[in-house]
């Protein structure tokens, strides 16, 4: 009743004003003809509004004797709280304060995108991510997410996410999801998780060299999860081919994966996890180093992942170490460029690795301290490659970190990181981050 | 690129492998409360499950592989609600539950959903602390909700195995007239605790206060789920001077050190409470965890 009084007060109310200055000037056909159309616009409004009031009385009917139906006892007598009709609404917000002692950092033997380089140095701020997620009816679940970041000097705005995902209520065997869109998709340990749950500032360099920091390709991704005590789970999807180690895809179908996990516990108190994952890309144009290393091609990742954690009162919350190792084999089979060497296309077929292994301890619900070590395998560069990005120059890219964090809350966190990087020869990288992340709104649980 | 490379993992991945049949209903209980109350009625028709056990917070738990694989094969959900999952229970539900567990079904059974929940809050505000929006999700500490709730399981198991449902009710009938005859002799002896003062760690004993006629005059936490701090207790200390405070409960996994400090510091005895039952716990479990509360506190209560 309230919303139709407002809407006859504003229909009232909108040729009043409209009424004074521009009507003096306008002829009197004018303003008639203005009038008629709001009139017309008042009528919809209130036919409408009687359309949803009888509806809404009706859905109250139905939903009287559903709850009758249900046989719930009526010694609840109470409404419950469900906002099951808006969308979950969660902001994740992050910055850093950086110092490094060298002015500029490149891996080499590597074509490195965007989002694998270094960072910014000073004070800067991270990704602010938006999340919208609901489920859309009994058998979907849909959920966006937005990234805003400064690039260039400017803030833009990156879709991270933006995906549907069946569930278990879609008529599909027992134990299967779809999931399809833009997604973080299921590789190695890190990539389906996003940054801000990330134990250390920067994602290790494989991430950093093999993904781009995440892969999250247009696509759609089928899971299976057997019905057996130890947790097994197997799935596969395919993939557009335009993000990294993708890009620029023709076929606008460039790239598959498949993978198995397992999982389960020893005890009450500890719980592992491993998997085996691959990604296979038919690269139509990749660009990196700033648009000047291009690589056309096959590209195949192998990745594997081992986590393992304990809690040693079986509250995780208390106490807690979390052991993480991920280990990413690419072969390559293709041409590179380099524009900025004048290097021209060089034929290359090799392989290239990067692993890194990391260890969190929780002493006390507030704090943790963690330790990191991540190494890259450059191949060897070809004749026509040496002297460019490319050549590592027999140096493997390494780097060590070591992190305390202080978490006041499930929602905010705020972290110290020292990092010792040498990712070219001889270029020793001392790193200072100190970051905050925050979320406020809805926040899902992370995945194991 | 070939396309035989992922139609393999692709139909690999929507083959149902055919699971072995169980004879017995497969029942996930979020708290080890829920899997003793479900094998007092269900007996050897059913297999449950605890996602936890006693030494652990069931705020705080992992969405571990492990419960996975568990939800999985389950056919009945059976949680206290409220919230109390809300950091582990969403994720299992929607990576691995069967359809007919899933809210609104015969299969999802919530606990504060049939009883009287207490501590509804007006303001939602997560300075206030870890807040429950649908109240406290703590009701298997009131031995009438235990009633209520073995009734409505018995619903939803003859419901669901209808073949066994006069085994069901049998065993309800049974456990019925075992925890009357229990409750009777709980009650003669809170009459003797009514009005007796303690302080909690957390909020999860509100529906014990609420039944004995205890009185609750502090939490040690200074917000819900916020630890307790040196100022908070240092403040604690003022509070319990004054007043004749008689315990100061904790569950098993509550951190010892804050109440075990007060303890030394003003006298008053630090008491851990059962709270729940062993994750594995067969009958008979559920009514020893109430003796053995009270017993505690009847203690507690001569001490001083």
């Amino acid at each position: 009743m309230m919303t139709r009084l407002i809407c006859s007060v504003a229909a009232l109310a909108v040729p009043l004003l409209l009424g004074n200055a521009p009507a003096k000037a306008a002829n009197d056909s004018e303003t008639q003809a203005i009038l008629t159309e709001i009139r017309a616009l008042k009528q919809s409004y209130e036919s409408q509004i009687t359309k949803l009031e009888k509806k809404f009385s009706e859905l109250e009917k139905s939903t009287a004797r559903s709850t009758a139906k249900s046989a719930i006892p009526a010694t609840s007598g109470r409404g419950v709280r469900d906002n099951s009709f808006n969308p979950s609404i969660g902001v994740i917000l992050n910055a850093k304060a950086t110092t490094f002692s060298l002015d500029a950092s490149e891996i080499a033997g590597f074509g490195i995108g965007e989002e694998g380089e270094r960072g910014k140095e000073g004070l800067s701020l991270g990704e602010t991510e938006l999340n919208f997620s609901a489920n859309v009816d009994d058998k979907f679940y849909g959920s966006g997410t937005v990234a805003i970041v400064q690039e260039d000097g400017e803030d833009k705005i990156e879709l991270e996410e933006a995906y549907i995902q069946t569930l278990p209520d879609a008529p599909l065997p027992e134990g299967v999801r779809i999931k399809a869109g833009r997604a973080f998709w299921t590789l190695g340990y890190l990539n389906d998780h996003h940054a801000h749950s990330d134990d250390f500032t920067d994602r290790p360099l494989p991430y950093r060299a093999f993904l781009n920091k995440a892969f999250n390709d247009d696509g759609v991704q089928v899971t299976y999860i057997l019905p057996t005590d130890t947790f097994a789970e197997l799935g596969g999807g395919v993939f557009r081919g335009d993000d990294f180690p993708s890009g620029s895809s023709s076929s606008g179908l460039g790239a598959w994966s498949a993978f198995a996990r397992v999982g389960g516990d020893f005890g009450d108190n500890h719980s592992w996890r491993l998997g085996g994952y691959t990604l296979q890309s038919d690269v139509n144009s990749r660009t990196s180093n700033e648009d000047t290393v291009t690589f056309a091609g096959q590209s195949d990742l192998y990745a594997t992942d081992l986590r393992y954690t304990w809690a040693p009162t079986g509250n995780p919350r208390q106490r807690e170490l979390i052991l993480q190792a991920e280990y990413f084999y690419r072969d390559e089979d293709g041409t590179y460029a380099d524009s900025s060497a004048g290097t021209g296309n060089v034929a290359f077929d090799d392989g290239s690795s990067g692993w890194y292994a990391q260890s969190i301890f929780k002493f006390s619900p507030a704090w943790r301290a963690g330790l990191r070590y991540t190494q890259l395998d450059a191949a060897d560069a070809p004749a026509g490659l040496v002297g460019s990005a490319l050549d590592s120059s027999g140096h493997n890219p390494y780097a060590m970190s070591i992190m305390g964090d202080w978490t006041n809350s499930e929602f905010g966190r705020i972290r110290l990181q020292f990092s010792r990087e040498e990712l070219a020869e001889g270029r020793k990288d001392n790193q200072t981050y100190l970051q905050y992340v925050m979320s406020i709104g809805a926040h899902g649980a992370h995945p194991f | 690129m070939n396309w035989k490379h992922f139609l393999l993992p692709a139909l690999l991945s929507v083959i149902t492998l055919p699971s072995a049949a169980y004879a017995e209903l497969r029942i996930f209980a979020c708290e080890p409360e829920w899997a003793a109350l479900a094998r007092e009625v269900g007996g050897d028709k059913v297999n449950a499950f605890s996602a936890t056990h006693v030494g652990q917070d069931p705020h705080y738990i992992r969405a571990r592989p492990s419960l996975v694989s568990q939800i999985r094969r389950a056919d009945l959900l059976f949680c206290s609600g409220a919230g109390l999952e809300a950091g582990w229970l969403p994720i299992l539900m929607q990576r691995g539950a069967k359809s007919g567990i899933q809210p609104g079904k015969l299969g999802h059974l919530i606990a504060v959903n049939h009883v009287a929940v207490l501590e509804i809050p007006a303001v939602l505000d997560r300075r206030l602390g870890d807040i429950h929006a649908e109240g406290n999700p703590h009701v298997h500490m009131d031995p009438r909700n235990i009633l209520i709730l073995a009734r409505e399981l018995t619903n939803r198991l003859t419901m669901l195995d209808e073949e066994n449902a006069a085994h069901y009710r049998k065993r309800l009938e049974n456990f019925e007239t075992s925890w009357s005859r229990a409750l009777k002799g709980w009650e003669v002896r809170a009459k003797k605790l009514s009005g007796m003062a303690v302080i909690v760690h957390h909020k999860s004993w509100v529906y014990l206060v609420s039944w004995l006629g205890l009185q609750q005059m502090a939490t040690l936490e200074p917000k819900p789920g916020m630890p307790p701090t040196p100022s908070h207790l240092t403040a604690l200390l003022k509070v319990s001077r004054g007043q004749s405070v008689k315990a100061i409960m904790r569950t098993p996994y509550d951190p010892a050190n804050g109440s075990e400090w007060l303890a030394t510091k003003t006298d008053i005895p630090a008491i851990v409470l059962p709270y729940t039952v062993a994750r594995d716990a067969g009958p008979g479990a559920l009514a020893q965890m109430f003796e053995r509360t009270l017993s505690l506190l009847e203690t507690a209560r001569a001490k001083r």
